[in-house]
């Protein structure tokens, strides 16, 4: 925006443009989310786009300093809470860094198996909202329907649909029965005929394509320069993910792509999220073939278990925390978390002095750093192509805000 | 004998042609139940596709067909708020004469070969004159509602306008060569053994397509896109003026239907009568065959919402000036060509 003046008398004023209008889209507007864009438009199209965020900020790295380390799982997952698997396996793994103590087998394999159905949820919600902001509700209907399947699977190994609170140091907290394998297939194969509908209804339809086709283009340079992360900088042609570069989980036990698109706008970034789903389903069936039998809980841990504990793990297949977990004393010293989320990367910097509460918790999520994108993607397009840019972009204010 | 004088005088009243049409059929009552099982078939074939019930907690045994009295209900027991920026006089008259007005054109649009409120000789060009007028009536809405959202919904629709009121009228026009005459009646007339829509194809789908733009149906729901201009010029009404304003589009887009189910659809062919009821014969047929097709033709175009996304402005003006303009003349003139195969120049 324009420089603003003191004019004497201690006023201070902005000069007025006649061939601009300024408009404030949000923060109370259908489609911009708990945010507020500061457009400058000449005529329809945008000139200039300040995106003004932070008004969902909920003081998460100052408040987890005041609760125990067991505790701030459950608040970082309110970060992305469509997501919340893989936010808070990225705080775990940091904490397990910490604590030096490693998950067996299964529960890596168990941990993976919910990131992947995390982030196919999370990518079917992203191209819903994406849906309609392009007005197709058949789009959003869709999406927003089929996303129910994931979650519910997701309900079926953790026990909640959304928060699920899934990853403990040294383990997970529940485990899963055969059967939930053949609803995970069930499930998959659903998803996986689905995928060809949306390409015919949704990503092909000729009034959409033309909507999404050379908008919002992301050159390579660009997208190196301004940081950007996860599928967004993955469609601009950048090949970098987490799962990859450093795996986690089992994610060094399958074998997967990582696929990347070259031209960087609207239409890639939905091609990459349709691919990056087809990859998912492809880990999940690797996964549920290969998981080995075993305890979900590291032996350190499990030797703490009272014998009333034992029979609830025996039989429910459920952890009931020892006492150790509300006062876990990490000793001193520095730790981060690295997990590939459904919008990037998320990462997680610790740092103990021995007390039962962190010292500092830093979070640097996917979102905050795709929403400079929202800065420099729409200059130079219309007004209606700013809905299919921030969609298109999977911006999530919450997890942005922290 | 006074109350047998009474009610003979409120049923020729009711009967009285210019009553006849605009409160009954094909006017206000009509436009309502048409407006309430349009809304409602919109609402639940778009749920078919999308894999959901649609409305369905207010009525449950009639498939929730009622909704929209229920949503009516709530928007007139809703507070009417009037911002203390707006212009008040024409903010407060925009919705209420848009609405009126886009029935209007039922006075020229007759649904029976004899029983017509005004017997113009020009009733294809008064009732299109007509239809140009409740688009005036948005723009006022954006200008006077004082909302950057509002003042971008009116200007789009202003664009719009400019359009398909072309394209409208070079169709009709293609249509009206080959009948050559200007009226209705003499129209549907010659429609007799072949509808027009196969005299003329050309014209017809021109005409069906700026009437998905006219009337704001997807994909050129655009003056009104809720993710771009929250509700384009209607973005400050509140209350029954806010379900005024959504009728609009509902009303307007039947009235062209009637135009076009006359132009285009052969208007009350299959015509036949029942002997001994000259009321019923000349009048409640042809008009259930009218609304019934205008009916099905408008159920084609709400549809078009479980399908398309919302076109941009730039993109919709291009396709209507580059191609349907163009593709309207080609409509004429092969409704010329029609007329000289014919002999009659």
């Amino acid at each position: 925006m324009e420089a603003i003046s003191d004019i004497g008398g201690g006023i201070s004023a902005r000069k007025i443009d006649d061939k601009t209008m300024i408009l404030f889209f949000g923060p109370q507007h259908p489609s911009s989310g708990h945010m507020r864009i500061i457009l400058k438009l000449d005529g329809d199209v945008i000139i200039e786009s300040d995106p003004d965020i932070g008004y969902v900020h909920r003081t998460m790295e100052k408040l987890s300093e005041t609760k125990e380390w067991i505790k701030n799982s459950v608040l970082f997952e309110r970060l992305a809470i469509l997501d919340a698997g893989n936010v808070t396996q990225a705080y775990i793994i940091a904490l397990e860094k910490l604590l030096g103590i490693e998950p067996p087998e299964r529960a890596l394999y168990l941990r993976t198996i919910l990131s992947e159905i995390n982030r196919i949820s999370s990518h079917l919600y992203g191209m819903g909202i994406f849906a309609i902001m392009l007005g197709s509700s058949t789009g959003y209907m869709w999406f927003f329907g089929d996303r129910e399947i994931m979650v519910q699977l997701a309900e079926r190994i953790t026990g909640s649909r959304l928060t699920h609170t899934y990853h403990i140091p040294g383990g997970v907290r529940r485990d899963v029965s055969k059967s939930f394998f053949e609803e995970l297939e069930k499930g998959l194969n659903y998803i996986e005929k689905r995928l060809r509908h949306y390409e015919i209804m949704f990503v092909n339809n000729p009034v959409v394509r033309s909507r999404i086709e050379n908008v919002g283009i992301l050159s390579r340079e660009r997208a190196i320069d301004l940081g950007v992360t996860g599928p967004n900088a993955r469609a601009s042609g950048i090949d970098f993910d987490v799962r990859v570069e450093e795996p986690y989980g089992a994610y060094s036990f399958v074998d997967f792509e990582v696929p990347v698109y070259k031209e960087g706008d609207a239409l890639a970034r939905t091609f990459q999220r349709m691919d990056e789903i087809r990859q998912s389903i492809s880990i999940l069936r690797q996964l549920s073939k290969s998981i080995p039998e075993g305890p979900i809980l590291n032996e350190k841990y499990l030797k703490l278990f009272t014998p009333a504990m034992k029979e609830v793990l025996e039989k429910d297949k459920r952890i009931k925390f020892p006492a150790i977990f509300t006062s876990l004393k990490p000793p001193s010293g520095k730790a981060y978390g690295r997990v590939e989320e459904g919008r990037g990367e998320i990462f997680f910097y610790l740092e103990s002095n021995g007390e039962p509460k962190p010292y500092r918790v830093r979070v640097v999520t996917p979102s905050f750093r795709n929403s400079i994108l929202l800065k420099y993607l729409p200059v130079g397009y219309r007004l209606a192509d700013l809905p299919a840019i921030y969609g298109s972009i999977d911006y999530f204010p919450p997890e942005a805000d922290r | 004998m006074m109350a047998i004088g009474l009610l003979e005088f409120i049923k020729n009243l009711i009967l009285w042609p210019p009553v006849f049409y605009m409160l009954i059929a094909p006017g206000l009552i009509t436009i309502m139940i048409l407006l309430i099982i349009l809304i409602w078939a919109e609402r639940k074939i778009a749920g078919r596709i999308q894999m959901r019930y649609g409305p369905l907690e207010i009525s449950p045994k009639i498939g929730g067909a009622i909704q929209l009295l229920a949503d009516l209900m709530r928007y007139m027991f809703q507070e009417i708020i009037i911002p203390r920026t707006v212009d008040t006089l024409p903010y407060i008259i925009a919705p209420i004469a848009g609405f009126v007005i886009s029935m209007l054109p039922i006075a020229a649009i007759p649904i029976s070969p004899i029983y017509f409120p005004s017997p113009v000789n020009n009733s294809i060009i008064v009732a299109l004159a007509l239809t140009t007028l409740p688009p005036i009536f948005g723009i006022l809405a954006g200008w006077s509602s004082n909302n950057k959202f509002s003042l971008i919904g009116g200007a789009r629709e202003s664009f719009l306008v400019a359009a398909y009121e072309l394209i409208i009228i070079l169709s009709a026009i293609g249509a009206v060569i080959i009948y050559g005459s200007p009226d209705f009646t003499q129209a549907v007339s010659a429609q007799k053994d072949l509808w027009g829509i196969v005299l003329n194809p050309i014209s017809a789908i021109a005409f069906y397509v700026a009437v998905l733009m006219a009337t704001g149906r997807f994909p050129f729901e655009i003056a009104e896109a809720d993710a771009e201009i929250v509700m384009g010029a209607y973005t400050e009404y509140s209350g029954l003026m806010y379900g005024l304003s959504m009728g609009i589009s509902y009303a307007r887009m039947f009235v062209y239907n009637l135009i076009f189910t006359l132009l285009f659809l052969g208007g009350w062919y299959p015509f036949f009568t029942v002997p001994g009821h000259t009321f019923f014969s000349y009048v409640i047929i042809p008009a259930t065959i009218i609304i019934l097709k205008a009916l099905i033709v408008s159920l084609t175009m709400v549809f078009t919402r479980a399908i398309y996304a919302r076109l941009r402005i730039d993109q919709a003006l291009g396709g209507a000036w580059k191609f349907w303009f163009l593709f309207s003349i080609i409509g004429l003139l092969w409704g010329g060509a029609i007329v000289l195969l014919q002999g009659r120049i």
